[in-house]
């Protein structure tokens, strides 16, 4: 499952499952920081044009409403059950444990605290470095809380299983042909018929046989043959005998 | 099996979990919920051991993982481990690292007293660590006349000084203990240097008269913050220690050790940080206090500590 290719984060749980987990990237994270940054301008210039008649009593206000709003914006947000600042929630992200958990309180409460630390030396450098150079995106307030910012929504694979005349494979197939076949076969609604036409190609060449009606396997250049003149026949093909493996026989004699 | 007759076979809990995910936690009958949560685990691993369709396989996966979520949350917050630690944790860390903090504190203390003599005897020895206008500086911030000690007349409202404390005191706490991985040379150093340039200062502000201002203002705050700086030295040197001598263990395995044990006494001497800053921002430099109510509760919040670090904690 974790692949050297993508950035997926898995999360063992005690039932011997693996829970992935996107971690969401230094581009994402910065929109969703600017979004929250314009939104607590935006409430801080609401709060000061309420507050300029109320001179040094005002002012005080604003100064404590600034506090709270600097420190406990995040830390409020990241607490509701969205678990998410208003700009991360836009950009589909949220905030969770690295063990897959929901955020707690404290997690929380630290990450957002030693932001300072990120900070340093000035404009974020140290989160910007550590997200940068992490494959997991965790910045040092992150690495401190046991926290991870990630994608909230899982990829959906939808896909439905190619309609057609299931067929019993005519030469016993291994494993990885097997889930080769089914894979091709549940994207096929997706395909353009040509592009599935050359895909059913490649598995016609790589799987000797896969086309015999019988038991007895034909020679190369009769698959080739078969291959480039049967048109749409090798797909339909194909994604009958994935739906002989998927476990559809009602027509198979 | 075949991946048809799998899903067909169990369908229906499957069902029944995502129906129960989409319901409020609370509706959910905790035995029946774990129930259909552990057999779609098992079912997630034949279906991923297999080689199961990919949406079959993610849409386990996605209502296991939601289920985890909810069997496995943590109800008590989290924050009663925060003050276990502070309450706890850190003063018995503190305890078990004292012969660190002894030398610490002598780092602090011996170059503090030295300065502090030679330049109450000879205040224009001061120039010798800062330039004039610095001392000018000094002379201002803590002039009887001035309303707010220990400021500059454009220095900003109390609230801006407490975030400025905040990241000053903090700063050098941290300076303090992070330089210690170079074999403890940095702490030394840093520790050495405040303690020196704290000790002129004093030296230099009691020559020239103020201490009627400056020692009021100092005595409560540094309570904490001195404390708090000595303590992230202490850790510091704990640091250059496991680097300088891992004894049995390689250097960085000792070294991981001593930032896991030193990790509790910086987050306590953070909070400390905290508490010292809103002190001097708020009652220390409040020229309207008078000296002794500030000695008053100077005396209180050293002893505060003291007992703090010192008490036995209960046998739990």
């Amino acid at each position: 499952m974790n692949s050297p290719i993508d950035t997926i984060v898995t999360a063992e749980t005690p039932e011997g499952i693996s829970i992935s987990i996107r971690p969401a990237g230094f581009a994402v994270r910065a929109t969703a920081f600017l979004l929250d940054a314009l939104i607590r301008l935006a409430i801080l210039s609401l709060c000061a044009s309420l507050l300029a008649n109320g001179r040094r009593l005002g002012l005080g206000i604003f100064l404590i409403a600034a506090f709270v709003i600097n420190w406990l914006y995040p830390v409020l947000f990241e607490l509701s059950p969205a678990a998410a600042t208003p700009g991360k929630r836009v950009m589909g992200l949220y905030v969770l444990m690295a063990n897959g958990l929901p955020v707690t309180p404290a997690g929380c409460l630290i990450r957002n605290l030693l932001r300072v630390v990120d900070m340093l030396p000035l404009l974020y450098a140290f989160g910007i470095v550590s997200i940068l150079s992490r494959r997991d995106s965790r910045r040092l307030g992150d690495l401190a809380a046991g926290t991870i910012v990630a994608y909230r929504h899982e990829v959906e694979l939808t896909g439905k299983l190619g309609e057609g005349v299931p067929l019993p494979p005519p030469v016993p197939l291994s494993r990885r042909q097997q889930l080769a076949l089914t894979a091709f076969a549940w994207r096929v609604e997706r395909l353009t018929p040509a592009r599935a036409e050359e895909i059913a190609a490649y598995a016609v060449s790589a799987i000797p046989g896969l086309l015999a009606s019988g038991s007895t396997a034909p020679a190369e250049g009769e698959v080739a043959a078969t291959a480039s003149t049967a048109g749409s026949g090798v797909t339909a093909r194909l994604v009958g005998i994935a739906r002989w493996l998927h476990g559809d026989r009602r027509l198979a004699q | 099996m075949t991946a048809l007759d799998f899903e067909t076979a169990n369908e229906a809990q499957w069902l029944e979990l995502e129906q129960a995910l989409r319901r409020n936690d609370r509706a959910l009958d905790p035995a029946r919920f774990l129930f259909l949560y552990r057999t779609a685990c098992e079912h997630l691993a034949m279906a991923e051991a297999r080689g199961f369709p990919a949406p079959l396989v993610s849409r386990l996966s996605t209502m296991t993982a939601r289920a985890h979520q909810i069997v496995y949350r943590q109800t008590d917050f989290g924050l009663g481990r925060i003050v276990r630690t502070l309450m706890h944790a850190f003063p018995a860390m503190v305890r078990a690292h004292r012969w660190y903090v002894l030398v610490a504190a002598l780092l602090v203390i011996v170059p503090a007293l030295a300065l502090g003599l030679a330049v109450a005897h000879r205040p224009d020895l001061i120039l010798s660590l800062v330039d004039a206008s610095t001392v000018q500086q000094f002379q201002h911030m803590y002039s009887p006349a001035n309303p707010e000690i220990g400021r500059l007349r454009d220095a900003g409202t109390n609230w801006m000084m407490f975030g400025f404390y905040i990241a000053n005191n903090i700063g050098i706490a941290f300076q303090c203990y992070v330089s210690g991985i170079l074999i403890g040379l940095g702490s030394l150093y840093y520790l050495a240097f405040n303690g020196a340039f704290g000790g002129a200062v004093a030296g230099y502000v009691t020559s020239i008269g103020f201490a009627g201002t400056f020692f009021p203002f100092i005595a409560t705050h540094s309570a904490f913050e001195l404390t708090a700086v000595v303590l992230c030295g202490a850790a510091g040197l704990r640091i250059g220690r496991s680097v300088l001598l891992p004894g049995r263990m390689t250097r960085v395995a000792s070294l991981q050790l001593a930032a896991r044990d030193t990790s509790v006494i910086v987050f306590g001497s953070s909070v400390m940080l905290v508490i010292a800053a809103a002190l001097e921002a708020f009652w220390s430099s409040a020229a309207w206090v008078s000296a002794p109510a500030k000695y008053a509760l100077a005396a209180g919040c050293w002893i505060l500590v003291a007992v703090f670090f010192l008490r036995r904690p209960r046998a739990d």
